[in-house]
């Protein structure tokens, strides 16, 4: 395990230099800026309105302006994949939900860090047409879908249903992908859902339900998307993550200031129609800080679950949150 | 050459495995044999999730495949002695087939879950599609592979024909069809883990234990279910065999 791990340290950090070497020579080549540009490995996941930050750095130049190349290595379908490219040393920089990249870092499957927010809330329960009630004790006696065990949406569900003093064992909670929610909602196959955005919108806009309880509500400002930074990278390059970090910033201010214009570049990210991205991103918050309480509330959480297996869900998160990078240093 | 020579190739791949595990040689993170088995342990005793234990998966799956097998095989070899026959059926048919046959079965999932929602039906649905066309095939080429002097000899002999069928055809197109039904099990069987992506209600089976365990980033207990869905396959297999051989014992 230990000569493993140092042999892909010695990989990594063997490409990393490679890498700026090549980049160097190539700035040099070319006889232009004399910052040197750096290349960055990223990954992010598909149609995903949580990471709209990443796409509006990139198309307006803010990478590009900070001298950073980067290089789109994944575009993931799922959280999980793209942190087992982060553990195979693939990516160097990724925006990913905190979910996977707790499970990964706390089973030692991937060694990462946070050193920013992508967002905070954004998912919602939805219930389908015909169904009465308006909070979640309605949900007893019927099917819930969830995005997979242990995640995000699966533990808001719960404090949700603790909250309302509802059995969980009252009802059937299974686990469906998001993209598939919407039509079983549609056919009657479950009686309500719970997932990220857009899925929740997207639902409400082909009329097959409606919102019974943002996430927001459930708990406030709860931590959602990162951008996560394998840590040898981290290490080896703290420029270069600082760099990042500030055109991330940069693109959060953006959509913050500038929401209509950043619904269309949503629209455009996630091939999603303008109206729905325009309300799905309305119940997002775009907030670049880290909340280490909340994320280790999150922790200890999957460690009671024993999804990961930590002494202490503290340490382990005030050792997995970086928030150095962030102007200010964070909160 | 004694038969203990049958388990030299999954022994030596087993030791070379461990071996390589234990001098670090393999990429990080790949579980050992030793941490699989105590992943089949694990599956076993506490279950993934937590209370959902290996029986349980291991019987939702049969219970799906065994029924989109069944369909495929109650349709498809009909049709092939059909289409085996009629060389008109033959060319209207073909292009269709051969135009479908190559689309993965997982391609099919979002209208899977249209048509049938979530659950039995829609898993049985794409293993239906894995196991149809090699017994559809296999059965065709049964038909066309008897000997068409037989099937004169039966008609100048004056039988009519549905005996030709039953008696020459069918029995000519045996061996080939059951070599279909074989290889439709396997690939119906391969089919599980995109079956079970339609959505599982009663959250069992193995194929949906595959995506458990990728979201938890547990691959000991990944490699322990693929374990377990490679001998459950070659336990399917051995049982059609035996049952072939019993079927064809008067060859």
């Amino acid at each position: 395990m230990m000569r493993a791990t140092i042999r892909s340290r010695a990989r990594v950090a063997a490409t990393a230099v490679l890498l700026v070497l090549i980049a160097g020579v190539s700035i040099v080549g070319c006889g232009s800026s004399p910052k040197t540009t750096k290349v960055v490995r990223v990954g992010h996941l598909q149609n995903d309105m949580h990471q709209l930050a990443y796409y509006v750095a990139r198309e307006n130049g803010y990478f590009k302006d900070e001298g950073l190349d980067v290089r789109e290595t994944g575009t993931f379908n799922a959280g999980p994949e793209e942190m087992s490219a982060f553990s195979a040393g693939q990516l160097d920089i990724g925006y990913v939900g905190a979910a996977p990249a707790l499970t990964f870092s706390g089973q030692q499957m991937a060694d990462v860090k946070a050193v920013a927010g992508v967002n905070r809330v954004g998912s919602a329960i939805v219930i389908r047409n015909g169904l009465e009630g308006d909070d979640v004790t309605s949900l007893k006696g019927h099917t819930v879908a969830v995005p997979g065990y242990s995640t995000m949406q699966d533990f808001l569900l719960r404090i949700a249903l603790g909250k309302a003093r509802v059995d969980a064992h009252d009802l059937t909670i299974m686990t469906l992908k998001p993209p598939e929610m919407a039509q079983a909602l549609a056919s009657a196959q479950i009686d309500a859902f719970i997932a990220w955005e857009p899925y929740p919108t997207m639902a409400v806009q082909q009329g097959v339900g409606r919102v019974l309880e943002e996430s927001s509500k459930i708990w406030p400002h709860h931590p959602c998307c990162l951008v996560v930074v394998d840590s040898t990278f981290l290490a080896k390059d703290r420029d270069t993550v600082q760099r990042f970090v500030r055109a991330h910033e940069k693109a959060t201010q953006f959509i913050k200031d500038n929401p209509d214009e950043a619904a269309d570049m949503a629209a455009r990210f996630t091939g999603q129609d303008p109206n729905v991205a325009k309300k799905a991103m309305a119940t997002i918050e775009y907030d670049t800080s880290l909340d280490q309480k909340a994320i280790q509330r999150y922790a200890a959480y999957l460690n009671e679950m024993g999804v990961i297996k930590v002494s202490d869900p503290a340490s382990f998160t005030a050792d997995f949150v970086e928030p150095g990078m962030l102007q200010g240093g964070g909160r | 050459m004694s038969r203990w020579w049958k388990l030299a190739s999954p022994v030596a791949v087993i030791v070379l495995w461990q071996v390589l595990s234990s001098t670090g040689a393999l990429p990080q993170h790949t579980p050992s044999p030793a941490k699989v088995v105590a992943g089949l342990w694990e599956l076993t005793t506490k279950g993934l999730p937590p209370g959902y234990r290996l029986p349980g998966h291991l019987f939702a799956s049969l219970e799906r495949v065994l029924l989109g097998f069944a369909i495929a095989a109650l349709v498809a070899l009909p049709l092939g002695l059909l289409v085996g026959y009629s060389k008109r059926l033959d060319v209207i048919v073909d292009p269709l087939v051969e135009a479908l046959r190559p689309v993965p079965p997982l391609a099919w999932l979002p209208l899977a879950v249209l048509w049938f929602g979530i659950g039995l039906f829609a898993s049985a649905f794409l293993i239906f599609l894995g196991c149809f066309f090699p017994i559809l095939l296999s059965t065709i080429s049964g038909v066309k592979s008897v000997d068409v002097t037989l099937v004169d000899a039966a008609r100048t002999l004056g039988a009519k024909p549905r005996s030709i069928v039953r008696r020459v055809m069918l029995p000519g197109a045996l061996p080939s069809a059951v070599t279909g039904l074989r290889i439709g099990m396997g690939i119906g069987w391969m089919t599980l883990v995109a079956a079970e992506m339609t959505g599982v209600k009663s959250g069992y089976g193995l194929g949906y234990l595959v995506m458990t365990t990728r979201d938890l980033a547990r691959y000991d207990l990944l490699l322990a279910d693929i374990v377990v869905i490679g001998l459950v396959g070659f336990l399917l297999d051995r049982i059609i065999k035996v049952a072939e051989r019993r079927l064809l014992k008067w060859r």
